[in-house]
């Protein structure tokens, strides 16, 4: 990576709170983040409005090219996701 | 700051650097001198170069020549009368004419003396006594990432008493050479039939679960998209009243269970994704928690209620119904003919009085959903009487090896599929294996704790577990857990929880780039990383970081080490690879045979780009 070591001190909310994971909206509007418990360092129970703070740095794009592994994946898991929907709205 | 003639000793092969402002013409001693603690960060930032650099060994007692500003290495042009390097380079020069001409490499890492001829006849190579002569240095690992270790054996302990037997367990063998659905779960020769219909009632058996598929994967078939593998699971059974642990276990060989799921909506069960895709380009084949190739996967794919894959119950309730389908295979098992069965395997467990005793610390999750572990079910890797141990509080459970080896752990495993330690893991655990069957080390038992979400839960789980291991009057401790987060806390904390009481501890746990540690403390001297991928990152690849045999027998040679006493390198500051490379070196030559290393997502089918993208 070209920018490696520049680490940004970065703000969130949390706005999910579930059993396995936590969704956290970076504050000013900057993206969400959903990870599993296990990546949390928590003192407190986790509730919806706790604010938290991480270190992470930019993006960055590895390079030009796709991974057609993934695409397949997702296309795939897309699918089945539209299907399962579907299919789960017939039921209902 | 300046250093004491102490820490010069300590840091003898380390570069001398000037602390502060120095004359010319001054003796140069410990308190001209630099702690060489600091130089990496130093060196990484830019502000230190140590380019032709001499030792402290070298420069103490030398004349500085020229004035010097703080921070400035001293280089052979500004100090005069310095000492020639002692014992350890003076190898490689005796060496090396022999080496030369030969295309042969030579050099000291870790202490240790690697001579590489790529081709050459009429070699002899002679070395002084005292050399590589049985007594391996050791690495050690501080509070940051790293790898680790290892030691000759420890001699034999002073009092020579008889081995105790304290129980056995039996694992017979049957052999499935092909799965077929049928009017009725039985079997017929090697051939299992699976009842058709039996999945409509493994879906009516819980109520978050809407639907239940099972896919028969044959070795042809292992090409084949699946969703996100929570669980990998043998089939297994107890004979008669026997519990587990103890008795009897009938297993079936060359076909496992597999559980796989999503929501209502398509969504993954208790997974960020990862390991879904083809089978074959997804699994560390022969991993201990993974299946073997050839094996045949009854797989199944759960559909659980919409947005409940992320709540305690969901991954739960599609375990659950899975073992409905198990639960039927293990009823027909049992009924199964004794000539049916092709190996028979006894396992007991020995206590070895006299022998250092040590203790298996197992951190398994326990966050919360798929964070989370049954233990003790009445079936192998069951679910029926199992305790979850975020129920238990994520306390520390005793069990015995043997009931660890017959399944008493139903693990729901959770993220990172390259370090998560499934079902299958447990009930072919390489550190019990190894450390049960050592004869110089007496295994009292093996202590499962759960990793709580919240640090004030964790720190009060790991004061049970130092004050459980006070009261074993261990000589020795492993801590192990799977993968990393913030399940590192509490795996700190069970090393100082043991550490400060005494008990040399060996840690096990992915590390590398990605698992980096995030808390140390001084009891964390001790470590083996379980990595096999190629650049030390959750690669993704299920099983592939896992804790296998290489790493039981660093962690048992290690921990031996310490029981002796020896001291143990420090860890580099950033993961290196070689270490581990050649403490597996230095423990092949001290066993005589040489230690065989498991391959890594290297050796998979692997499209071009994930090539680019990973290695």
């Amino acid at each position: 990576m070209k920018y490696g070591d520049k680490i940004i001190k970065m703000e969130g909310v949390i706005v999910e709170v579930h059993d396995g994971c936590v969704a956290i909206d970076l504050k000013g509007r900057l993206g969400y983040l959903k990870v599993p418990m296990r990546m949390m360092i928590t003192d407190y129970p986790l509730k919806v409005g706790q604010e938290v703070a991480w270190n992470m740095s930019f993006v960055e794009q590895l390079g030009p090219e796709v991974n057609d592994k993934y695409v397949s994946n997702l296309d795939i898991y897309n699918r089945r996701q539209a299907e399962a929907r579907a299919k789960n709205e017939a039921n209902n | 700051m300046s250093i004491t003639a102490e820490t010069c000793k300590e840091h003898a092969k380390d570069p001398a650097v000037l602390c502060c402002r120095a004359e010319a013409g001054i003796t140069i001693g410990p308190e001209n001198l630099e702690d060489p603690a600091i130089f990496d960060d130093l060196v990484d930032s830019g502000l230190l170069k140590l380019d032709g650099c001499l030792t402290i060994e070298e420069v103490l007692g030398a004349k500085l020549l020229k004035t010097c500003d703080s921070l400035s290495p001293l280089t052979a042009d500004v100090v005069e009368g310095a000492k020639a390097p002692a014992a350890a380079e003076e190898v490689v020069e005796e060496v090396a004419p022999v080496a030369a001409p030969v295309n042969a490499t030579t050099s000291v890492a870790g202490g240790m003396l690697k001579i590489h001829i790529g081709e050459g006849k009429d070699i002899d190579i002679q070395l002084p006594m005292g050399i590589g002569g049985g007594v391996a240095e050791v690495v050690e690992v501080p509070a940051a990432e790293g790898t680790a270790a290892v030691a000759a054996p420890v001699a034999a302990a002073p009092v020579a008493q008889e081995e105790k037997v304290i129980r056995s367990l039996t694992r017979k063998h049957f052999k499935v050479t092909e799965v077929k659905r049928g009017p009725e779960t039985k079997f017929d020769g090697t051939v299992l039939y699976i009842r058709e219909g039996i999945e409509e009632e493994a879906a009516a058996s819980q109520k978050l679960v809407n639907s239940l598929k099972i896919d028969i994967i044959t070795p042809e078939n292992y090409h084949t998209y699946s969703e996100t593998i929570m669980d990998v699971q043998p089939i297994a059974t107890k004979e008669g009243d026997a519990e587990i642990g103890t008795g009897v276990t009938r297993v079936l060989d060359g076909v496992v269970m597999v559980v796989s799921g999503t929501d209502a909506n398509g969504v993954q069960i208790g997974e960020f994704g990862s390991s879904e895709g083809y089978l074959d380009e997804n699994i560390m084949w022969g991993r201990p928690g993974c299946p073997e190739k050839g094996e045949i996967f009854i797989k199944t794919e759960v559909i659980i209620k919409e947005g409940t894959n992320m709540e305690r119950p969901g991954p739960l309730a599609a375990h659950t119904a899975t073992d409905v389908i198990t639960q039927e295979i293990r009823e027909a098992l049992k009924k199964l003919d004794e000539s049916l069965v092709v190996d028979t395997e006894e396992f007991t467990q020995v206590r070895r009085p006299g022998k250092k005793k040590v203790v298996i610390v197992k951190e398994i999750m326990g966050q919360g959903a798929m964070h989370d572990n049954l233990i003790l079910p009445v079936e192998p890797v069951g679910i029926l009487g199992g305790k979850p141990n975020v129920d238990l509080g994520n306390v520390p459970v005793m069990t015995s090896p043997l009931e660890v080896l017959d399944g008493c752990i139903h693990a729901l495993t959770c993220i990172g599929p390259a370090s998560k330690e499934m079902s299958r893991h447990y009930w072919r655990e390489p550190l019990v294996l190894e450390t049960l069957h050592d004869e110089e080390v007496d295994l009292c038992g093996v202590l499962f704790v759960g990793s709580p979400q919240i640090n004030a839960e964790k720190f009060y789980v790991s004061k049970r577990v130092g004050m459980m291991v006070e009261a074993l009057d261990v000589d020795g401790a492993f801590v192990t857990t799977e993968g990393f987060g913030n399940n590192h806390i509490d795996f700190a904390s069970h090393h100082e929880q043991i550490g400060m009481r005494g008990v040399p501890v060996v840690g096990m746990s992915f590390c590398a780039v990605q698992g980096a540690l995030v808390v140390g403390n001084k009891y964390m001297t001790h470590m083996v990383d379980n990595n096999k991928s190629e650049s030390g990152i959750e690669n993704e690849v299920l099983g592939c970081n896992t804790l296998c045999h290489e790493d039981a027998i660093r962690a048992l040679a290690m921990l031996k080490a310490a029981m002796a006493g020896e001291d143990v390198k420090k860890a580099e500051k950033k993961w290196n690879p070689n270490v581990k490379s050649t403490n597996i070196e230095l423990i092949g030559n001290t066993r005589g045979a040489a230690v065989e290393l498991v391959a890594n997502e290297q050796s998979l089918p692997m499209s071009q780009k994930r090539k680019e993208k990973y290695d």
